[in-house]
């Protein structure tokens, strides 16, 4: 009896082992980085003190920290508009990426005729073009959303057409024995094998549509994430800058959490 | 009885190659044909070919009297792959019921088997598991998955392109000894391409000897042996008969 005890006890402890062993390596994965980054922190801190450099030039974390705190509802003020910007950025650059990926696996003439155009515009600067852009569309909303929806426009169209030719020939010659038509192809075998290629190009542009939103703040806006940018630089509010600039890489991480939470419910193969 | 398939004086040409030169051929309903040959002998062509998913460059092929056309939007005939390609992102019953959901909007009349997809996937061993993602399954799990959507909407004519030629050996005796059973149960016609001299002797009533360059029809072989047919039938003297008299013109291919 006690010998079956210990030999079913074996695996149990061998379980509880390795469980222990994967939670080890997991901690291990997450604390390396926060810890190197409590550590750059902590010597910028102690840089800035020990060498008395002025705030206006580089202010202390503990100072943009109290900056947060305090310029909170004013940074709020501006978070607002950028986030909507960004957002509808996105939908609105990922949507035509979309459309048009679908537009050129449906038709070699349309491709033919437009991928080079969306090449070149992809080729200009976005900080070149948002002037122009600025000036046709004026200072108000559309601007910064065409802008943001152009930074995201081309890896998405590329990877979309990526992904709607990824079918296996096998899978379409299936289709084809099972007499599918087009529209069945394209929903039920086309559209979803290109998901995958979809999320990783709506990972990034859940970050660069945020770039674009404040590109377009700077060229022309008085609110936004952008245009404090350029006000707190101007008055050498350095605090103020670097609290923004955190908000900024704030929406991006934000951004990118919600694409990748998206993708893990919706891509689960 | 009209055959599951007739191919008469049958060409089929890529460009200036010929992949299959002149065959003629009837196919019995309800028989279980194997087809062997050297690789690059058109075995994968002939499937295409009565599949209609090539056309022939010359001469005839149709199925139970119809044309290839007209017994695809009637379905009565399915493929199975080597590779099972089954849709990744639907679960393995999902992938049998693909073929009652395509060529609706057609408007084809769609055949359905007396067996719903769940109990097709009983017949082919995979009860519980009918709610995985292709990922999560086996090789052999997921050619299986393949078979049930084959037969979902009750083919009278199968074809198989090497559908166990990547598993291995324990896996595929099993998967034979499967088949012959969906076979004995459905009375479906068969076609089943391998490269396994013991397979197309195992699994056959007849087999099929391609030639190559140009592929073309080189012998039919009767197999004499009693189904229901066991794993020990490999182990008699006719069986090795078979399998040696095979390979003599696998080698003079
Ligand atoms: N789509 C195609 N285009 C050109 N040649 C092809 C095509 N499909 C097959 N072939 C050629 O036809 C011959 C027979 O091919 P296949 O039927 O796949 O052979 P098997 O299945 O017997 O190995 C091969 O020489 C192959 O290269
Ligand atoms: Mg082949």
């Amino acid at each position: 009896m006690t010998a079956v005890d210990e030999t079913l006890g074996m695996p149990m402890d061998d379980d509880a082992a390795e469980k222990a062993l994967a939670r080890r390596a997991r901690l291990t994965a997450v604390a390396t980085p926060v810890l190197t980054a409590i550590g750059l922190i902590a010597t910028w801190e102690i840089g800035v003190r020990a060498f008395g450099v002025p705030s206006y030039i580089a202010p202390s974390p503990s100072e943009v920290a109290t900056t947060l705190v305090t310029e909170f509802p004013q940074l709020m003020r501006n978070f607002w508009p950028t986030l909507f910007e960004s957002v509808l950025g996105f939908v609105v650059g990922n949507v035509a990426a979309v459309l048009i990926a679908v537009a050129f696996v449906h038709s070699r003439m349309v491709e033919r005729a437009f991928f080079p155009i969306a090449v070149f515009i992809n080729t200009i600067p976005i900080l070149a073009i948002a002037p122009i852009l600025v000036l046709i569309f004026g200072a108000g909303l559309t601007a910064k959303v065409v802008i943001a929806a152009l930074i995201c426009f081309f890896p998405t169209l590329v990877n979309m057409v990526r992904g709607l030719q990824s079918v296996s020939p096998q899978a379409l010659e299936l289709a084809r024995i099972l007499s599918a038509t087009k529209s069945e192809v394209f929903w039920k075998i086309r559209l979803p094998s290109s998901l995958p290629f979809l999320f990783s190009a709506l990972k990034i542009a859940a970050t660069t549509c945020v770039i674009g939103a404040i590109v377009g703040e700077w060229v022309g806006a008085d609110v936004g994430l952008g245009a404090l940018i350029i006000d707190a630089t101007f008055n050498f509010r350095s605090a103020l800058l670097y609290a923004t600039v955190f908000l900024s890489s704030g929406l991006s991480v934000l951004m990118f959490a919600a694409v990748s939470i998206a993708e893990r419910m919706i891509v689960r193969w | 009885m009209v055959p599951a398939a007739s191919l008469r004086n049958a060409w089929v040409k890529f460009g200036q190659f010929t992949a299959i030169q002149d065959i003629s051929l009837e196919i019995e309903a309800g028989a279980f044909y194997s087809i062997l040959g050297p690789s690059g002998c058109g075995k994968s062509t002939l499937l295409r070919l009565v599949s209609d998913l090539i056309p022939p460059a010359s001469g005839d092929v149709s199925i139970f009297g119809k044309t290839t056309e007209a017994a695809r939007l009637a379905r009565e005939f399915a493929f199975v792959f080597q590779d099972a390609a089954l849709l990744p992102w639907r679960t393995a019953l999902e992938n049998v019921e693909l073929p009652l959901e395509m060529g609706r909007s057609r408007g084809i009349q769609i055949p359905v088997s007396d067996k719903s997809p769940m109990e097709l996937l009983e017949l082919v061993g995979l009860k519980g598991r009918e709610h995985a993602l292709p990922h999560e399954l086996s090789g052999g799990m997921r050619q299986r998955v393949a078979i049930a959507r084959a037969l979902v909407c009750k083919p009278k004519l199968l074809l198989m392109d090497e559908p166990f030629g990547a598993l291995d050996e324990m896996t595929r005796d099993h998967l034979n000894l499967q088949l012959l059973k969906v076979w004995e149960e459905t009375g479906v016609t068969i076609l089943f391409v391998t490269h396994s001299i013991p397979e197309a002797v195992f699994l056959g009533q007849k087999v099929l000897m391609l030639k190559a360059h140009p592929g073309r029809l080189h012998e039919i072989v009767d197999i004499d042996l009693p189904y229901p047919r066991t794993t020990e039938v490999r182990d008699t003297a006719e069986f090795t008969r078979y399998s040696a008299y095979l390979r003599k013109l696998l080698e003079a291919c």
